[in-house]
């Protein structure tokens, strides 16, 4: 393990990480020497064909996963040495994820899935998780939605549910895997608006998308190839 | 699709334990029933035993004995006599028949097999029963110390062995059976006379019942006295009470059967609605409706075929335990353990056919499920959310935790009404058999409560009331004495004609007694269920106990009944009905009302109190002061010996409730393990969101288990109160087999918190293993699963 110290500065620091699948016809590596640093309030979209290890990056970042070799660094961690139940308090206060697919539990209501992870992680007194939630949903526009269940509200409704709730222990990095793909591209615009708006407050972003023309909002666009990082692109502003 | 049995190995097994431990239970039953209904009806009659038993005064030689054998109807007969004694063991007294069968008879009717030692035995020994063995303390090469007529006992050597199935089993009559030959009988001091007339006839009740009364009218023409006329039921003393009770718990082990088969049926529909998915794939590439019905179905006979093969074995192994144990209760040799066909065809249509059947419902719905739906379903339900009970649930506040658990356990309200009402069926069960048997319990501790003497002294010939009472309240250690003059009796009607009764040879099953008693008795306080008891002065009533009221054919206060004594019969107006535990059917009357038949101010048996220390001193002592009076002590009967006869009719019944009981439980939460499961698979995606935001596996693993644990809970509750009315049907179905009387309403506090312990533990493991494997599943694992 490398005794130096991560770059404090740096928010993402994944250092040569490779990423083999053992599978029936053979071990298949699907991320092979991978460097990647992202600072504190940077927005970077990362972008590749299918199969070319965007999702597996995110997840060794979230500690979902582990790297076969090389460091991750999250937030002042190096990811890959916690076990099981630190990694979940770990994440849960470092990192906040959103999927393509919103996530939201079904049996909670908008505010309550939000509070959750404040109860997991135990920020915020009991009494003040309400409130922190509510200012969270005024944050992403859905304060009328906060008592509804999931079930009642639409698709770009749930996504910014989710990106509340992805907010509520204040993390220091926010991952999306493709957090548009489901959604229409007015409704995927405003949810980048809600990216961006993060990365300006100081949030490290990474986002996985398809779609091109969405990672113009970025900072940077890392492009994947099998497995690689084939291009790492400042954008022009 | 073997695949997909092999990932779902856990619920496979589950599904596969629950239809085996069922089905054992149904297997064991119908085997025990079977193999022993054949063996006790073989063995009752490989005795030859006597369609009917005549009292003949003067006693039967051989010369009336060859002209019995040609009246018409009689296929054959024998001359025997019967003595009721009682033997010495170990300082105490036991009741002890003694058979008298004189050496030239032909053994032709009521035979018992000699089984060692060899008969006919000389005039110094006898054989004994071999059931009657630990109730003497006796073993052939030893002797039996036989109270002969006037008092005195002598020694008796025990030759060997006799084998009589026809005989209800000594041991739980706690009496002694001995075959001896009129002289030996000599030699004990009694008088030997065949007074027993047996004939064999036709073996249908009325052509019984017609032939005797002829024989009976026959020889009353011929100038000899007839007393009564006993023709048993064609069966073992028993075979009723286990037919019905065996077929009770059948009944049992089918419901059993059909939870397992409701809980294959949820599990796969939680199998099959978690792959809808991949069902509507294998329809979009062209499979039709059809093949998946058959592939389902045949899946479902795969474990349902499974099932049966794992539980034949235990049920056969099981059932021949139990067949061991009841033929042991019965004293019949089983000779052979052969098992008829129709056991396996029943065992494995039952075992196949009712979880498919019952299968059918979930299996035909998820193989109609279309393309469209199944490819829209994307493991998290939608559904959720849009009911009524959600809205509502989604306005409780309180802790996120509590509220996913509350609220989680509401999302498949249908498998939480399976779950709840697996459980709920196999602790109405539980409960119901454990309060019944502590209903059992409690009427048998009062029943004997009312009765506060010690022991029930009874003379072998009236004696003099105060003289005999004086001498036993004078002796030591006597706390009270009271008298009680016990007369067999024999339902008569109003013509004096006498009923033919249902007695056995042991005197004992369907006997009927009449009974003086001091009206004010302070020994004997028996629950009067209707009418009064009685009163000093009623000296034409009797109040009938339940056996008595039933055999004189339920008569109503005030209506007139016919009791026949020793020949006699007399009119008796009926004026209340008592409840009594143990004892035959008995109607009780005022002493001065016997008086007719043992003459004024006289008795036959006396019931005593004595002081708790060494009361088996005190008993002695009183039948020592009973012959001092120059009165024969014919019985000496310890209340303690009649709960021990008591409890020993019913204890393997109780047992084997008992363990029904506990297999229902183990049906029930095995379905609660199952249900568990299908959950965590449904849910696998929300446990790696809640991981993904922060919960640790621990949380998961705690949310899951709180879950199962209330839906346990909810189960045990709803079966305590199910068992409540079930206790009652029990209790009723079982009292009325045993005393002809419900058993009362009881509660076993014990069973019921045991219940609830069980199903709490229980939902503990049963849940563990899935919230368990819930907790290892490494995020991504879940997340990937959409
Ligand atoms: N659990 C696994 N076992 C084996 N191979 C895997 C596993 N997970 C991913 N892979 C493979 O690793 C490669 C990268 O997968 P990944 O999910 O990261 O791709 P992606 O870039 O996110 O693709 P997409 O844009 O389609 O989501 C793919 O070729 C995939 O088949
Ligand atoms: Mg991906």
């Amino acid at each position: 393990m490398n005794i130096v110290s991560s770059n404090s500065a740096l928010a993402i620091d994944v250092r040569g990480v490779s990423k083999v699948y053992p599978t029936p016809s053979g071990d298949f590596p699907a991320l092979q020497g991978v460097d990647l640093t992202v600072r504190a309030g940077e927005f970077v979209a990362v972008v590749g064909r299918s199969g070319s290890g965007k999702t597996t990056l995110l997840n060794l970042l979230a500690g979902i996963d582990r790297p076969t070799s090389g460091e991750v660094w999250v937030a002042g961690t190096a990811v890959q040495t916690l076990g099981e139940s630190r990694l979940a308090a770990w994440r849960g206060r470092s990192v906040g994820l959103v999927f393509q697919f919103f996530q939201l539990l079904p049996t909670l209501t908008v505010a309550e899935n939000v509070m959750l992870p404040m109860d997991f992680c135990g920020v915020w007194g009991v009494r003040e998780r309400r409130p922190a939630a509510l200012a969270l949903l005024e944050q992403v526009g859905i304060v009328e939605q906060a008592d509804k269940l999931p079930a009642a509200l639409s698709g770009g409704q749930q996504q910014r549910a989710a990106i509340a709730r992805a907010l509520a222990t204040d993390p220091p990095v926010v991952l999306a895997d493709e957090p548009t793909g489901n959604l229409d591209s007015a409704t995927a615009d405003a949810i980048l608006e809600l990216f961006s708006g993060l990365a300006s407050a100081g949030k490290a972003v990474a986002m996985v998308t398809h779609e091109r023309d969405l990672s113009g909002r970025a900072h940077r666009t890392v492009t994947l190839a099998d497995g690689r990082v084939a291009s790492d692109v400042a954008a022009s502003l | 699709m073997l695949r997909d049995f092999w990932e779902a190995r856990g619920r496979v097994g589950l599904m596969v334990t629950a239809i085996a431990v069922a089905l054992v239970g149904v297997g064991a039953l119908l085997v025990a029933r079977a193999v022993i209904t054949r063996e006790a009806a073989a063995a009752y009659t490989s005795t030859n035993p006597a369609a009917a038993t005549l009292d003949v005064d003067g006693g039967v030689d051989a010369t009336l004995l060859a002209q019995v054998r040609t009246r018409p109807g009689v296929i054959d007969a024998a001359a025997r006599q019967t003595i009721a004694t009682r033997a010495l063991v170990n300082g105490q007294w036991r009741r002890m028949l003694l058979f008298v069968v004189a050496p030239d008879d032909p053994m032709s009717v009521a035979r018992f097999t000699v089984q060692s030692g060899t008969w006919p035995t000389s005039d110094d020994a006898l054989l004994l029963e071999r059931s009657s063995g630990t109730v003497l303390n006796a073993v052939p090469g030893g002797t039996v110390q036989i109270a002969g007529p006037n008092g005195p006992v002598t020694a008796i050597t025990v030759a060997g062995l006799a084998y009589d199935p026809a005989l209800a089993p000594a041991t739980q009559e706690r009496t002694g059976y001995g075959y001896l030959t009129p002289s030996a009988a000599q030699r004990l001091g009694f008088s030997p006379m065949a007074d027993e007339l047996k004939i064999v006839t036709a073996r249908d009740p009325s052509s019984v019942d017609s032939v005797a009364s002829d024989v009976a009218a026959w020889l009353t023409t011929t100038g000899h006295t007839v007393h009564q006329v006993q023709a048993p039921p064609y069966q073992h003393p028993h075979q009723n009470q286990t037919n019905a009770i065996t077929g009770l718990f059948l009944a049992f082990a089918l419901a059993a059967l059909l939870l397992a088969a409701v809980l294959v049926a949820a599990t796969l529909g939680g199998m099959l609605s978690a792959q809808t998915r991949q069902i509507g794939i294998m329809k979009s590439v062209g499979a039709t409706t059809g093949q998946l019905l058959r592939m389902y179905l045949s899946a479902t006979v795969v474990i349902a075929a499974a099932s049966t093969a794992v539980s034949i074995g235990p049920a056969v192994l099981a059932g021949y335990g139990l067949v061991g144990l009841v033929a042991g209760l019965l004293n019949i040799d089983i000779t052979s353990l052969a098992l008829p066909w129709w056991v396996f065809a029943v065992l494995v249509a039952a075992g196949i056919g009712i979880p498919v059947l019952v299968a059918l419902g979930p299996i035909l719905r998820a193989a109609r499920v279309s393309v469209r739906t199944a490819l829209d379903d994307h493991g998290l339900d939608a559904a959720t959310g849009a009911r009524p009970i959600d809205q509502w649930l989604a306005r409780l506040r309180g802790s996120r935790t509590l509220m996913l658990t509350l609220r989680n356990l509401t999302r498949r309200l249908g498998r939480l009404a399976l779950t709840v009402t697996l459980l709920a069926a196999g602790g109405g069960l539980f409960t119901a058999s454990l309060n019944a048997s502590s209903a059992w319990q409690v009427w048998v501790d009062n029943g004997l409560a009312r009765r506060t003497y010690d022991a029930e002294i009874q003379l072998s010939a009236p004696a003099p009331a105060g003289a005999v009472l004086e001498a036993v309240r004078g002796t030591r250690g006597v706390t009270s004495a009271e008298m009680v003059t016990t007369l067999a009796a024999t339902p008569a009607d109003a013509s004096g004609q006498i009923e033919v009764q249902r007695t056995y040879p042991d005197g004992g099953h369907g006997r009927f007694s009449l009974v003086g008693l001091p009206a004010d008795t302070g020994m004997l306080h028996l629950e009067v269920l209707q009418g009064r008891w009685l009163l000093p002065g009623d000296s034409d009533g009797v109040v009938l106990n339940q056996g008595a009221a039933t055999r004189l054919g339920t008569p109503r206060i005030g209506d007139t009944v016919h009791l026949a004594v020793a020949g006699r019969v007399g009119t008796w107006k009926v004026l209340g009905f008592v409840a009594e535990v143990g004892g035959p059917a008995t109607a009780y009357t005022v002493p001065e009302a016997l008086a007719p038949y043992v003459g004024v101010g006289r008795l036959t048996g006396i019931r005593v109190a004595v002081d708790k220390e060494d009361p088996g001193a005190a008993i002695a002592r009183v039948e020592a002061s009973v012959a001092g009076t120059g009165a024969i002590v014919a019985s000496t009967t310890p209340t303690s010996e009649l709960r021990t006869a008591i409890d020993q009719h019913v204890v393997i019944f109780i047992y084997t409730l008992t363990a029904l009981a506990v297999l229902m439980g183990i049906v029930g939460l095995l379905g609660l393990a199952s249900s568990m499961s299908i959950t965590v698979v449904e849910r696998r995606g929300e446990y790696g969101i809640m991981q993904a935001i922060g919960a640790t596996p621990g949380t998961v693993r705690r949310l899951i288990l709180a879950e199962g644990v209330l839906s346990g809970f909810l189960g045990a509750i709803a079966g305590v109160l199910i068992g409540l009315p079930l206790s009652i049907v029990v209790g009723d179905f079982l009292g009325r087999i045993s005393f002809g009387l419900p058993l009362p309403f009881e509660v076993s506090v014990g069973g019921v918190l045991l219940w609830l312990g069980l199903v709490v533990a229980g939902a503990v493991a049963a849940t563990l293993t899935a919230a368990y494997r819930a907790g290892r599943l490494t995020v991504r694992e879940t997340l990937a699963y959409q």
